[in-house]
């Protein structure tokens, strides 16, 4: 590959986050729309794993800010939850690395569920079991989305 | 991580609390709306990709139906004209005031969806079109909810689903007052407190009542579905079903404050609504 400079390309990071928050809110039809996948958080999960000096805890702060005002929830719910996954990931993000992939899986569905326990737990609704929903979706796209990440991020050498 | 929690916490109370805070989430709106446009894209293309292959015979017979729909509705408005001009004379016999006839402009939805915890829509049209924190929002056959939240080009609905909201309505047929509470995605309304002795019939129309300063008076809200008085409680369990298709309409109507009627203002009364900022129709969009 022509890259030049090694060690750098961080704005393919931006981008990913970027694409993620359009999926987050491009529309689904109704009987799909407690099942949205936790694309936003996924991709924050495996930057954070892959390269935790690039993506941190302020990084995941800023995008979830961003999130609140693009969902329309109260400010600091989404940035409180995905700072709390971002700091988790960091934390164990060694161990991560070494697990197989469908042990994974797994670690996304608990780190989905806390996400989606803080989003419940600010929301006046009243609980339906369809709110977990979207940890099992994440669980199950998961694979698809790491491949997809750790191919973008070799191909631009991002570190 | 410390950091994040306190920066959090921080902006949720605020948020939560303090009223000019909106001016900070009208901001972070505005700067976000580049990637709701993006997100509409997909959407947009498809509605277009199926105009471009709509037959002229199609549209041709579309144009018929509505150029009748068209007649049919000017000919009920002359009479609701008359009716109108005929009750304000009243009014004023009686020496009650009357709000005028709202004006109204039109909006569209961004194929965007949002959180889905709650029941909210994004308009298209903003601060830059007058567009107001409480601004009623009604489609075609009722209201659908008001505007939360606004910024420089987009504005965001709460609908009448909401859990959160609430609109004080009447009884048609009746008048008698009461409120209706949103309860969630595809579930009827509620309305609450009304004792077991309330004359409240399956079939009743419901209507806004104006109290509460935000929405006019008299618009559809929904339909009585089911009327219960269980035992051991309270009040009533009054089921409604929404007048408005929140789940599919596209065009809604801003409605813009209505100048209160003086007694001596026999001239504006025939005026059509003013429709500000018109859109062009879409030609396609489902059949």
């Amino acid at each position: 590959m022509a890259t030049t400079a090694p060690g750098r390309n961080v704005s393919v990071i931006w981008f990913s986050l970027l694409l993620a928050l359009i999926l987050m809110i491009i529309p689904l039809p109704e009987t799909l729309r407690f099942a949205r996948p936790e694309w936003l958080g996924m991709f924050l999960i495996y930057w954070a794993m892959a390269l935790p000096q690039r993506v941190s805890i302020g990084v995941a702060w800023f995008v979830g800010i961003l999130m609140d005002a693009l969902s329309g929830t109260t400010l600091g719910v989404h940035a409180f939850a995905y700072a709390l996954v971002v700091f988790l990931v960091a934390r164990f993000h060694l161990q991560l690395r070494q697990y197989p992939l469908w042990q994974q899986a797994l670690t996304i569905l608990s780190l989905v569920l806390i996400v989606q326990l803080i989003l419940l737990l600010a929301s006046s609704m009243t609980h339906q079991w369809k709110v977990w929903m979207p940890a099992v979706t994440s669980t199950v796209v998961w694979p698809l989305v790491y491949a997809l990440l750790r191919k973008t991020r070799r191909a631009f050498q991002v570190s | 991580m410390f950091f994040a929690v306190v920066a959090s916490l921080t902006l949720y109370i605020m948020d939560d609390r303090l009223d000019y805070f909106g001016q900070v989430r009208s901001v972070l709106s505005s700067v976000v709306y580049p990637v709701q446009v993006t997100a509409t894209l997909p959407a947009d293309f498809a509605t277009w990709l199926s105009t471009f292959f709509q037959d002229r015979e199609q549209l041709q017979e579309r144009i018929t139906v509505l150029e009748a729909s068209q007649q049919l509705m000017s000919v009920r408005l002359q009479r609701l004209q008359a009716l109108e001009r005929e009750n304000l004379r009243l009014r004023e016999l009686l020496g009650s005031s009357f709000r005028l006839q709202e004006r109204i402009q039109v909006a569209e939805l961004l194929a965007v969806d949002s959180d889905p915890f709650s029941q909210q829509v994004i308009l298209d049209k903003g601060q830059r079109f007058g567009v107001y924190v409480g601004q009623p929002v009604l489609d075609a056959h009722g209201v659908m909810g008001q505007v939360s939240e606004v910024s420089l080009f987009s504005s965001r609905v709460v609908l009448l689903t909401d859990p959160n909201h609430s609109i004080p309505v009447q009884i048609n047929r009746n008048g008698l007052r009461g409120v209706v509470f949103g309860r969630g995605p595809s579930e009827q309304l509620k309305m609450d407190y009304m004792p077991h002795n309330a004359d409240v019939r399956v079939g009743d129309l419901v209507v806004t009542s104006g109290l509460g300063g935000v929405f006019p008076t008299g618009y559809p809200v929904g339909v009585v579905r089911e009327v219960r008085f269980p035992a051991g409680k309270p009040f009533a369990e009054i089921a409604i079903s929404p007048a408005a298709n929140l789940g599919t309409s596209r065009e809604v109507m801003l409605v813009l404050p209505g100048e209160r009627i003086e007694f001596d203002l026999p001239e504006p009364l025939v005026e059509l609504p003013e429709f500000l900022g018109i859109e062009e129709i879409e030609a396609g969009g489902a059949q």
